[in-house]
């Protein structure tokens, strides 16, 4: 299970060459020259667009998460901007009454995620397809209509006002500091999501996606494997709330309604579902696109006059890439990406003889 | 008693919404959760007939009506009969994409203005004073009666009219129909323009009663619990599903605060998923099905 499609020409004798991370020089070059850039980025970017990175580095943790979930073990979650919004609260709440640190903070979102992952989890353990679907909606509403309660009881509806934070006596502020801090955050993260999916839990999880009944005759403990999944995933979810929070600097319940969880299932269809490569490419393309276009609606006058209704025709925008990708192409960005690779692998040849 | 009567009319329009949601079910095995978005079509349909036609009410009921049922058609035609086949989870996503498609053109088309067509209808919202100190407004005893109409006369089109008895069968097993010469495909638009109908009738009704804007597909969306609760492939699951749902809210918000009214239905939704996933009156094997 590589992040990469293997090569053409290169025999693997071993296991261990089959789930290396960087198998080849090729991909070990490549990958070292994207680190080179992503560390040089904050210096050419301006500071609007180093924002527009560490934004995407955030969404990228909340989408692996909800790929994992989705796309990995096939258990479909429409509770993500709940959870989302349940690790920011949390971190919000700790500060507001006991002024924690951001590291306790942090944590402390993680584990209220990885608990609210077994609770909502447990249905799962009975409801499939389209009822764990509306189950977790449902526990979305519920979470929401929670957190606005707590936020109305406490700071009388106007949100929380969160301290910029200092990460081993440096302090988080300005574009640039926080890409810093991000771009290790989310490569560790894609490291640990990586290294999850190529060990026992992935590919429990994986037979679970493909048939929980056959998974269950391979003596996959099926229950304690989804219940795993979703409070891995509502775990990160949380933490990546927690740092959206910080990051924002306020946190309040309006900004995790239904358009976030949007927002997470456009990034992981767009990009993908149950590939990595895919949760990177969505969270890109979502988070980047729409100031692409606004920046190129500036240059026609024509939009221009209709304001704001460009941001609406923006969100539908997405809905109609989301449609087009569900009907022409599920396996997203992605795949577009798998099948540029084939024709150049297979040239002159249209097909592999074995593929399906 | 007005308790009673509040509780009645929140039913009476959670069931015009929820019959959509099992009609769709029912013939495609989808969960529409852009159920919201034809419901605001078709009330803007009939307000823009309503500001173009202000003498007569009954054109532009007429016209929003119609147009919410050629939305409905249309969704079926253009995205779901590709994705027939597919896992549930797929058309769940599907629609969920379409609805904020359907969302941003209604917004981008008649702008995210709140209007209130009573305002056009005239003032003709004066209240009956019924025994027992009741007041009902005309608009109420509609949805009432609409509601009544509807959970009468659809089992009844299902059993007895020929278009009835073919929905039954493609629900049932759609090859076996296809087979004995239904058009399937027609069939399930129809199911689909009727949904889209039934939720436009939802739609005027919250428009007239309370206002109209594409803020209200919220509204709309939550029409899935008591159709949930009821069974989605069950029409006779709807009425109690309908109440359950009516009743915790009214009560919820009254008693508890009026914020709950928006969390009771899924609270009570996520009870009734964890003792009962397929519904009071759903088909058990539905489960293993999905």
């Amino acid at each position: 299970m590589s992040v990469f499609q293997g090569n053409p020409g290169t025999l693997k004798t071993t296991h261990a060459e089959d789930s290396a991370l960087l198998p080849t020089w090729f991909v070990r070059f490549w990958a070292a020259v994207a680190i080179l850039v992503l560390l040089a980025a904050p210096y050419v970017l301006n500071s609007f667009w180093t924002g527009i990175v560490n934004q995407t580095f955030i969404a990228l943790i909340g989408a692996l998460a909800l790929n994992l979930l989705m796309g990995t073990t096939g258990q479909i979650s429409l509770g993500h901007a709940g959870f989302v919004g349940a690790g920011a609260f949390t971190a919000a709440a700790l500060i507001t009454q006991f002024d924690a640190p951001f590291g306790v903070n942090l944590l402390a979102a993680t584990v209220v995620g990885a608990i609210l992952g077994v609770l909502v989890g447990l249905p799962a353990l009975r409801l499939k397809g389209l009822y764990l679907a509306v189950s977790t909606l449902a526990a979305h509403f519920v979470i929401v209509v929670a957190m606005g309660q707590y936020q109305s009881s406490v700071s009388y509806g106007a949100g929380f006002t969160m301290p910029a934070p200092s990460f081993l006596g440096w302090e988080l502020s300005g574009e640039r500091r926080w890409f810093y801090f991000l771009l290790p955050v989310a490569l560790l993260t894609l490291l640990v999501h990586v290294n999850w999916l190529r060990s026992a839990f992935g590919r429990a999880w994986m037979a679970i996606h493909h048939r929980d009944v056959s998974a269950s005759a391979l003596g996959i403990d099926t229950a304690r494997f989804k219940l795993l999944a979703f409070s891995a995933s509502t775990a990160v979810t949380a933490f990546s709330g927690a740092l959206w929070g910080y990051y924002t600097g306020f946190v309040s319940v309006e900004a995790f309604d239904i358009h976030l969880l949007i927002q997470y299932l456009a990034i992981v269809i767009i990009g993908g579902l149950g590939s990595v490569l895919g949760s990177v490419l969505g969270a890109a393309f979502v988070m980047t696109v729409p100031h692409l276009i606004a920046r190129a609606a500036e240059g026609v006058p024509a939009l221009k006059a209709m304001g704001a209704s460009v941001f609406e025709l923006q969100i539908g925008l997405f809905g109609l890439i989301m449609l087009l990708f569900i009907l022409l192409e599920p396996r997203g960005l992605a795949g577009l990406w798998f099948r540029v690779q084939a024709y150049f692998q297979l040239w002159p040849f249209r097909f592999r003889a074995w593929e399906r | 008693m007005s308790l009673v009567v509040v509780i009645l009319i929140q039913a009476s329009f959670y069931a015009l919404l929820a019959t959509g949601y099992v009609l769709i079910y029912r013939s495609t095995r989808v969960l529409n959760l852009a159920h919201g978005e034809l419901m605001v079509f078709g009330a803007f349909v009939f307000y823009q007939a309503l500001t173009m036609f202000p003498g007569s009410p009954a054109t532009a009921v007429v016209a929003g009506l119609l147009g919410g049922a050629l939305l409905g058609a249309l969704v079926y035609f253009v995205v779901m009969r590709p994705l027939a086949g597919y896992p549930v989870a797929v058309g769940v996503l599907a629609t969920i994409a379409l609805s904020i498609l359907l969302r941003s053109l209604i917004t981008a088309i008649w702008s995210g203005q709140t209007r209130y067509p009573a305002e056009l209808l005239g003032a003709r919202a004066a209240p009956w004073d019924l025994p027992g100190g009741i007041a009902l407004t005309p608009i109420d005893a509609a949805i009432v009666a609409a509601a009544a109409a509807a959970l009468l006369g659809l089992p009844l089109m299902l059993q007895r009219a020929s278009t009835g008895v073919a929905m039954r069968g493609v629900a049932e097993n759609a090859v076996l129909a296809a087979q004995r010469g239904i058009n399937i495909h027609a069939i399930n638009a129809i199911s689909w323009g009727a949904a889209g109908l039934m939720a436009t009738l939802a739609g005027i009704f919250f428009a007239v009663k309370v206002r109209l804007g594409p803020d209200i597909w919220i509204v709309g969306l939550a029409g899935f619990a008591p159709a949930l609760i009821g069974g989605m492939d069950s029409l006779r699951g709807v009425a109690l599903g309908a109440l359950i749902v009516a009743t915790a809210e009214v009560l919820a918000s009254r008693y508890i605060a009026p914020q709950f009214a928006l969390a009771a239905p899924f609270l009570v939704l996520l009870v009734a998923l964890w003792i009962r996933p397929w519904g009071l009156y759903g088909s058990r094997e539905e489960l293993e099905r999905v």
